[in-house]
């Protein structure tokens, strides 16, 4: 077995500690100007990679992270472990009952909210390719270059949607309830769509390739989220009385996710998709308590989410590859997409113009789930480093616009709803 | 309580009978109904008729003072033909005998009592396990949760309990914080998650308040538990580990299909294994 010499193994633990540290404070200092973590922790690694600190002070960015080296290869390794870890904790947020109890409303929502991105995304990637530095020889490569812009508008980032609705205290209300149900829905059908497209890049990927991988991705999910999810959820109980609790679920559930991931990566669709799943059949246990869910979720999005996000930082330079036209060109696409698409959903499912409108905002927040797309799709060479750049820039910008848009459109009205209700009960207490 | 009062609750009632080993219970059952509500009840069978079985039913209502209520026997589809009538005489409430548990396959598939309960229009109660002797109720358990339909329920099961003098009504919140995971945890600090909890437990604390206060309790000792976990699981095993004989629940907003049973929500939690009898109450059929 090969391993580090003294020096690489020293060289890793430090790229560890030290990226741990500065995204932390980082993504704290931002998060006091009310933005997300993942925000502090990709500007963390724009600092210390080679946009800026690899710019002017060479040796120092190679102290922290040195590409060069074995250690940067392990390194490596525990960013991809941490994207597959971070798909299994983004499929555990999916709550497939959330999706039926919403009804026709969020499936209309959802429906547009991902065919009208799709669609637009698809068109405007495929005729106007070069607006985006993209120049493709093959039009099967077209395809997938098309395809995947299109799913990139279509993906939407929960964590970020769920906080914002909690924030501004419209977690439980129609509108919040239809936009989780409606933005879960787009991701279980973006996730599928992604996955199969890495897996027609491919090489050996034949002619027939779409339709295998199609098939074998839809089977996989329809095995996993039917019988695998009863399997899972009928084991828990045995598992909780003999295992030591939660400890025994981190192993199993992580086990199970690498296991799903190896699985899909082997029949040829993207390791994160096998992950993901793993992660719905996990998440709808009943018998799943709240504690446990978190422990996994402190677990990932504290160590492994922080390492991942500021490790973007080094792969690319943001600055040089900062291109002002494609960013606002992606932009802009990006949320008249998903605001033409959730809004027009969630008005033909029968809410208020108002309403509508902060649906589709509220959807329109991408957050780290497109930051992660990016990242797989630059690493398939699917898309080129100016178009990344301009991806993590709309993710960021997205996900900041949703809270004072909702705030706008939808809180005054429902405070107002709300000192209603609670002077009538008041008044009914008296 | 007063009969004006009782006629309040199910003023028509539908029983759908089987001539199965269970029969007589029944009729039994619907015989303490018919005295605790003050009833109009009407036996559904859908089957050939036959002097025989006309003559073993005559025998059981002479038995159990039921002379006075009135028998539809149909041929057909027993499930269209009993929603069918339903729908013709507009009863507030259908009974059926159901067990506590089907087979896989059947569980599915679909019996005759799970079916009614996922398309019948008006309020319906399954009972898991009729008897003919007297088996007062002990403990009702009730559905709290954040749902319009919720403060009927809840009067429903109120009014039950005070019409057959129940000890015990359990009125169950279920809070499903699991939602409240679907933010990275590190977006939060400690007092700040701990705040938004204690914001969304306050509200539903509040509406339950509000409910609870619009209904005449009486001398009846109503007891409210929040319990954290899937709202349709935690109810159904909270039944089930106190002994319930009676749990009530919302109807469900919408019809059921299959899909519902695959990816179970609210009332396919307690189909899937009755913990005791269940009544669905329907809002628009009472």
């Amino acid at each position: 077995m090969k391993t580090l010499n003294h020096h690489e193994t020293i060289s890793l633990i430090l790229s560890l500690g030290i990226l741990l540290i500065v995204a932390r404070l980082v993504g704290e200092f931002f998060r006091k100007f009310k933005m997300p973590l993942v925000v502090g922790e990709l500007v963390a690694g724009i600092c210390l990679g080679p946009s800026l600190l690899g710019q002017y002070f060479p040796q120092v960015s190679n102290l922290v992270l040195n590409k060069e080296s074995n250690s940067a290869i392990a390194f490596n390794g525990i960013t991809s472990i941490s994207v597959i870890m971070l798909l299994f904790v983004a499929g555990m947020e999916v709550d497939l009952s959330i999706i039926r109890q919403q009804g026709k409303t969020a499936l209309k929502t959802s429906f547009l909210g991902l065919i009208i991105p799709l669609g637009l995304g698809f068109l405007v990637a495929y005729y106007q390719f070069p607006l985006f530095g993209e120049n493709y020889n093959s039009h099967t490569q077209l395809i997938l270059f098309s395809l995947f812009f299109g799913t990139a508008m279509a993906v939407s980032a929960l964590p970020i949607i769920a906080r914002t609705l909690m924030d501004l205290g419209l977690f439980r209300t129609k509108v919040g309830m239809i936009i989780i149900a409606a933005a879960m829905f787009d991701d279980i059908i973006g996730w599928l769509l992604f996955s199969v497209i890495l897996g027609m890049m491919k090489p050996d990927t034949g002619a027939h390739g779409f339709i295998y991988t199609l098939g074998l991705t839809i089977l996989y999910s329809v095995a996993m989220l039917t019988a695998g999810r009863i399997i899972i959820n009928k084991s828990l109980p045995w598992a909780q009385k003999n295992f030591s609790w939660p400890g025994g679920f981190l192993s199993i559930s992580l086990g199970l996710a690498f296991l799903g991931a190896a699985f899909t990566e082997f029949i040829g669709i993207h390791a994160i998709f096998g992950a993901f799943i793993v992660g719905i059949a996990f998440g709808d246990s009943v018998h799943l308590t709240e504690k446990t869910r978190e422990i996994v979720n402190q677990f990932v999005t504290n160590i492994f989410a922080p390492l991942f996000f500021v490790s973007i930082g080094f792969k690319v330079n943001f600055i040089a590859n900062f291109d002002f036209q494609v960013t606002a060109l992606v932009l802009i696409i990006a949320v008249i997409c998903k605001l033409l698409g959730a809004g027009l959903g969630a008005l033909w499912g029968g809410l208020t113009k108002k309403e509508s409108l902060a649906v589709g905002f509220g959807m329109n927040a991408r957050g780290a789930m497109e930051i992660i797309l990016a990242l797989l799709a630059l690493q398939a060479g699917l898309i080129n480093q100016k178009l990344f750049v301009a991806i993590v820039i709309m993710a960021v910008v997205t996900s900041v616009m949703a809270g004072p848009a909702l705030q706008l459109l939808v809180k005054r009205q429902l405070d107002q709803d709300k000192e209603d209700l609670d002077k009538e009960q008041e008044e009914m207490f008296v | 309580m007063s009969a004006e009062t009782k006629e309040l609750i199910f003023k028509k009632i539908g029983i759908a009978i089987a001539f199965s080993p269970r029969l007589e219970a029944i009729i039994a059952e619907a015989s303490k109904m018919q005295k605790g509500f003050v009833s109009n009840l009407f036996f559904i069978h859908v089957g050939k008729q036959s002097a025989e079985d006309e003559k073993t039913l005559n025998e059981l209502f002479d038995k159990y003072n039921l002379t006075n209520s009135q028998l539809i026997w149909r041929e057909g589809e027993p499930v269209e033909t009993i929603l069918q009538i339903c729908e013709d005489e507009q009863f507030d409430l259908l009974v059926a005998g159901a067990l506590e548990k089907e087979s896989l396959i059947k569980y599915f598939m679909g019996s005759v009592a799970r079916k009614l309960s996922r398309r019948v229009k008006c309020s319906m109660l399954m009972l898991t396990e009729p008897m003919i002797e007297s088996n007062p109720l002990k403990r009702i358990v009730v559905e709290g949760s954040d749902n319009p339909k919720t403060v009927n329920t809840i009067a429903k099961a109120i009014e039950i309990a005070k019409a057959f003098d129940v000890k015990y009504v359990d009125v169950i919140q279920e809070t499903d914080l699991s939602k409240a995971a679907l933010i990275r945890s590190d977006e939060f600090k400690e007092n700040e998650m701990a705040h938004h909890k204690e914001q969304l437990i306050s509200e539903e604390n509040k509406k339950l308040e509000y409910i609870l206060s619009c209904n005449d309790c009486g001398g009846l000792k109503v007891n409210v538990e929040r319990i954290e976990g899937k709202p349709g699981y935690v109810i159904t095993k909270y039944a089930r580990e106190n002994e319930a004989d009676l749990l009530v629940l919302n109807s469900p907003d919408r019809k059921l299909n299959l899909i519902d049973r695959v990816f179970p929500t609210d009332i396919e939690f307690a189909l899937a294994d009755l913990p005791c009898n269940l009544l669905l109450v329907n809002e628009d059929g009472v």
